[in-house]
């Protein structure tokens, strides 16, 4: 449903999708301010996870939008989303 | 072949890190060896198929260090690349590898072995068959002056494939297909500017703008690069499905291997191509070094006295008889989307038994390397190379010490 679609994620649910969609591996406490980089998100990983942000959200995340700063945690991460929703 | 008169008391079949380190453990011990290698150096995987980093040779842990697992023949070559890099272990999420150059290990291969005075190195050579009369192993060799043979007490199968099961008709295993660790093609590329972090993430967001507008293949998305640590030099490494579906992927056979080597480079040469066109940081760049074979992670494995399995590994079991500490997680490849880990409890290392070397009721033969026995699952663990240097080591020493075992001075 488009409408579903587009609901922008907060960080504790994304870090759900994240393991559904098997983009990481993250304990089911991992914090929303946990570093993401140290939990395993390479450069294919981050491939999975354009690639799955597309599918899921509708966006498209650019080279521009793939920062350190941007894809740091959770928290930034659904942030991101939610600027490009 | 001038070779057929000579009687060696080990033979190493395969000079990738399991063999090496088989070979010269096996010479320090006193025994007359003789490494057999089918490339023109020495190093497999981690040279031929530029595999650039070692993995495996630290214990795991949450404390800041890097702490070797199996001191010995590992932590001497780890020494001597750390020397050559100038590059020390690095902390990747939970786990301390040491990055590693392939032609800087090809290079210490070399030293290592002509070092020794026991070690006869035999390279452009395969073995094509083996047989057994009452005191001996005999080898048939291929080489471009024709066949050959060589006579040895004791044998090491480090060959990766577990080819010495194959040509004795021994037991061997292979999990189905599509279940098999996808093999990497790794290529060498030259970049204008130095590949940092910002730039890894940047590229991997290219990459998908180029498979999503139809420029790229599929297969692109399988790829990761990271620098060599010298300027401009990096490395490609492409995960590849190995077929046209997990299923078809065959790491035995040579034409499946042909369009895994092709497709391999046909998907580097766009990517690279299209990322120079296509972005600033990648401008100029080129492919620079293709690899010999690509990465097969998985493919035949011994069925030995004892065979490790996954949940040994997982619980951290500990053996009575055990040559190694595998320290490795599990890492799963069962597709080309990156890495599925598996990590023991409380970090701990499972041993590794000397049985797992040993296939069972052949004697004066031993196994080294990623086709020990083991299950699929424990072989995610064991098959890196800093394991392997630790298997080998163990396996060249078993191997020397059953040729000088008292029993044998007595004629059969």
């Amino acid at each position: 449903m488009e409408v579903s679609k587009k609901k922008t994620p907060t960080p504790i649910e994304l870090i759900d999708w994240l393991n559904d969609e098997g983009v990481l591996e993250l304990d089911w406490d991992f914090p929303e301010e946990g570093d993401l980089f140290a939990a395993g998100l390479d450069s294919m990983a981050v491939m999975q996870l354009v690639v799955a942000v597309e599918d899921r959200f509708g966006i498209e995340l650019g080279p521009e939008d793939l920062t350190k700063t941007n894809l740091a945690t959770p928290t930034t991460l659904a942030a991101l989303i939610a600027a490009k929703i | 072949m001038k070779r057929s008169a000579e009687v060696f008391d080990v033979a190493i079949i395969g000079g990738g890190s399991a063999g090496i380190a088989a070979a010269l453990a096996a010479a320090r011990e006193g025994a007359r060896t003789l490494l057999v290698e089918r490339q023109g150096y020495l190093g497999g995987m981690g040279t031929a198929s530029l595999v650039h980093t070692f993995c495996g040779l630290y214990l795991l842990r949450d404390e800041p260090g890097a702490v070797f697992a199996n001191p010995g023949i590992a932590s001497e070559i780890a020494t001597r690349m750390i020397a050559a890099t100038g590059l020390g272990p690095a902390r990747m999420g939970r786990l301390d590898v040491l990055p590693q150059h392939p032609v800087e290990f090809v290079r210490i291969a070399d030293e290592l072995v002509l070092a020794e005075p026991l070690l006869d190195l035999l390279l452009h050579t395969q073995v094509t068959g083996i047989s057994r009369d009452a005191d001996h192993w005999e080898l048939a060799l291929a080489a471009s002056a024709g066949p050959g043979q060589v006579r040895a007490r004791a044998l090491v199968d480090a060959s990766g494939d577990a080819m010495v099961a194959m040509l004795l008709g021994a037991r061997s295993s292979m999990i189905d297909a599509p279940r098999l660790q996808r093999p990497a093609y790794v290529f060498g590329v030259h970049s204008q500017r130095l590949l940092d972090d910002a730039a890894r993430l940047q590229t991997a967001g290219l990459i998908v703008e180029g498979v999503r507008g139809g420029d790229l293949p599929v297969d692109a998305l399988g790829l990761a690069f990271r620098s060599s640590g010298r300027a401009g030099e990096n490395f490609g490494t492409l995960d590849l499905t190995g077929g046209a579906t997990a299923a078809d992927y065959d790491p035995l056979d040579a034409s499946c291997l042909t369009r895994l080597e092709t497709t391999g480079r046909l998907t580097a040469c766009k990517v690279v191509a299209w990322l120079g066109a296509n972005s600033e940081f990648w401008k100029g760049a080129y492919v620079s070094h293709w690899p010999i074979h690509a990465g097969v992670r998985e493919s035949r494995r011994w069925i030995g006295e004892y065979v490790l399995t996954g949940e040994e590994v997982a619980a951290g079991r500990r053996f009575a008889d055990e040559i190694a500490q595998a320290t490795w997680p599990m890492e799963f490849r069962e597709t080309a989307r990156g890495p599925k880990l598996r990590y023991p409890e409380g970090n701990r290392a499972a041993g590794i038994p000397l049985r797992c070397l040993k296939p069972a009721g052949i004697e004066g033969l031993y196994v080294a390397g990623r086709c020990i026995s083991t299950d699929h699952d424990a072989q995610a663990s064991i098959r890196v190379m800093g394991t392997c240097f630790a298997t080998g080591e163990a396996a060249g020493r078993a191997a020397a010490e059953w040729v000088s075992r008292p029993e044998r001075a007595t004629p059969t």
